[in-house]
């Protein structure tokens, strides 16, 4: 059996609708995640009452069990507390559930890098806890915290084929689906390892591009 | 002088674990004055005058500013109370991701709903009164210490503080630079500016302080005007601590 070039083409509009779905679902949850990475770094570190605790739990949760249990747990067990979630927004549940708890951990580390006495300055200048967080502590941080935070969300992007398993026509559900058909198994994998590559690329192109601006004021 | 002073403290006591930082100080800063508060490293300066606007928050005492007291307990009325005393710190602490002009203006904006352009106005009014207004863009990597501290006192009076308290203002500068600081200061003296300053420069305390305090062990030792204290100090213990740093400086200059 040789590759089959003819074949890919046939099936370039299926994985380009898989690719489409893949980027949306991981877009979306790259995006939320640094969300709730942000905010459960800020429950964390400005001791908040209850809310604190619960984030360690819910990062050591997460770090601690399978991402495939995860998402089972939100498909098919949700559904049983009364949670029922289209497929798409399970999947974009599960990945920034998942990638969220990284994110805490990313955006905490950074914020170590932000000192006593900026925290000082800020209070003396009469800002709330809050406000220094906003406008002083997260923008550094997310600075500083920015290659882990890549790192994250190209493991969030990688990671969004699990959601195969629950049936998301994304794209490693397409490759699946296909193979199960026509048996082209070098041909398929070998075109969404590359797609999944070049998507990679691409959002660490845009990454650096972002850390390059982000680090404007530290250049001289 | 009127009634009642800027700045009151009564009993303001501070413990850290086992150590008691601060045995009941009592303080008065009179409006339009300077009063310098000097002593040996452990003795609770940055600790008092951190007990001024909260920074530590003091276990007892009682504070008033311009005659209002206090709620020393509650984190909301510090918050309040810190937009009126303003603070300039040792390290400068300029928010390094922020430009000259956006660390001026981001606290007036947010915190006394000053309109941005407005904003703006003023702090490049006082950038060019400290000789800076040419750095309004820069970021504060691109500034040499003395500077960053010289936007740093900006940036407090941009808040229109009734007073500003220096905690080491100079310790972290060049020499060369320490009196681009130095001068800064003593203009807001002479403009009638409430000061209270932890330095170890006593030519500053000398020349600008109305008052000299120093302190050892958490208490106040003496207070006195800068003339009777440096010539005729009344305690032991203050002729023992300006006898080694006139030691100290004469070796520096030996």
């Amino acid at each position: 059996m040789e590759f089959d070039v003819a074949y890919l083409n046939a099936q370039w509009p299926a994985l380009m609708r898989g690719l489409w779905l893949t980027v949306q679902v991981s877009a979306l949850s790259i995006v939320l995640s640094i969300l709730v990475g942000v905010l459960g770094a800020a429950a964390r570190v400005l001791q908040v009452p209850v809310l604190g605790k619960l984030v360690v739990g819910y990062v050591e949760f997460i770090r601690n069990t399978p991402l495939l249990a995860q998402l089972f747990f939100i498909f098919y067990g949700l559904p049983g507390l009364g949670l029922r979630l289209s497929l798409f927004w399970s999947g974009v549940l599960c990945l920034t559930v998942w990638a969220g708890a990284y994110q805490i951990e990313n955006v905490r580390g950074g914020l170590e890098t932000v000192g006593k006495g900026l925290r000082e300055a800020a209070f003396s200048l009469g800002l709330s806890p809050w406000r220094f967080f906003r406008l002083v502590a997260a923008p550094m941080a997310i600075r500083v915290g920015l290659p882990s935070m890549l790192n994250t969300s190209i493991s969030l992007l990688k990671n969004s084929s699990y959601l195969q398993a629950i049936g998301l026509a994304e794209l490693t559900y397409v490759a699946i689906d296909r193979i199960s058909m026509d048996f082209r198994t070098i041909e398929m994998f070998a075109a969404i390892c590359v797609i999944y590559l070049l998507l990679v690329l691409t959002l660490s192109f845009f990454a650096s591009r972002l850390e390059y601006r982000l680090n404007a004021p530290f250049r001289l | 002088m009127s009634a009642s002073p800027l700045i009151s403290l009564r009993g303001i006591a501070k413990r850290f674990g086992a150590h008691q930082a601060l045995h009941g100080i009592d303080l008065d800063v009179e409006a339009g004055s300077v009063v310098v508060l000097i002593g040996p490293s452990g003795s609770g300066k940055s600790t008092l005058i951190r007990c001024i606007n909260g920074l530590v928050r003091p276990d007892e005492g009682t504070l008033h500013i311009a005659g209002s007291p206090v709620d020393i307990h509650h984190e909301r009325a510090w918050q309040q109370m810190r937009t009126e005393v303003g603070m300039v710190f040792q390290d400068y602490a300029l928010f390094p991701h922020l430009t000259v002009l956006r660390n001026m203006t981001i606290t007036p904006e947010r915190r006394r709903g000053v309109p941005r352009a407005k904003a703006e106005e003023e702090a490049r009014a006082l950038l060019t009164r400290v000789g800076l207004a040419h750095k309004a863009q820069d970021y504060p990597s691109a500034l040499s210490g003395g500077q960053q501290q010289r936007v740093a006192i900006v940036r407090a009076l941009a808040m229109r503080p009734k007073a500003i308290l220096f905690d080491e203002p100079t310790s972290a500068l060049d020499p060369e630079t320490i009196g681009s600081v130095l001068d800064v200061m003593k203009d807001l003296a002479r403009e009638g500016t409430t000061m209270v300053v932890v330095t170890h420069e006593m030519g500053f305390a000398r020349e600008v302080a109305d008052r000299v305090v120093f302190m050892a062990e958490g208490r106040i030792v003496e207070e006195a005007p800068p003339g009777a204290f440096f010539d005729a100090p009344r305690h032991e213990r203050t002729r023992a601590f300006l006898s080694s740093i006139r030691s100290f400086g004469e070796a520096a200059h030996a």
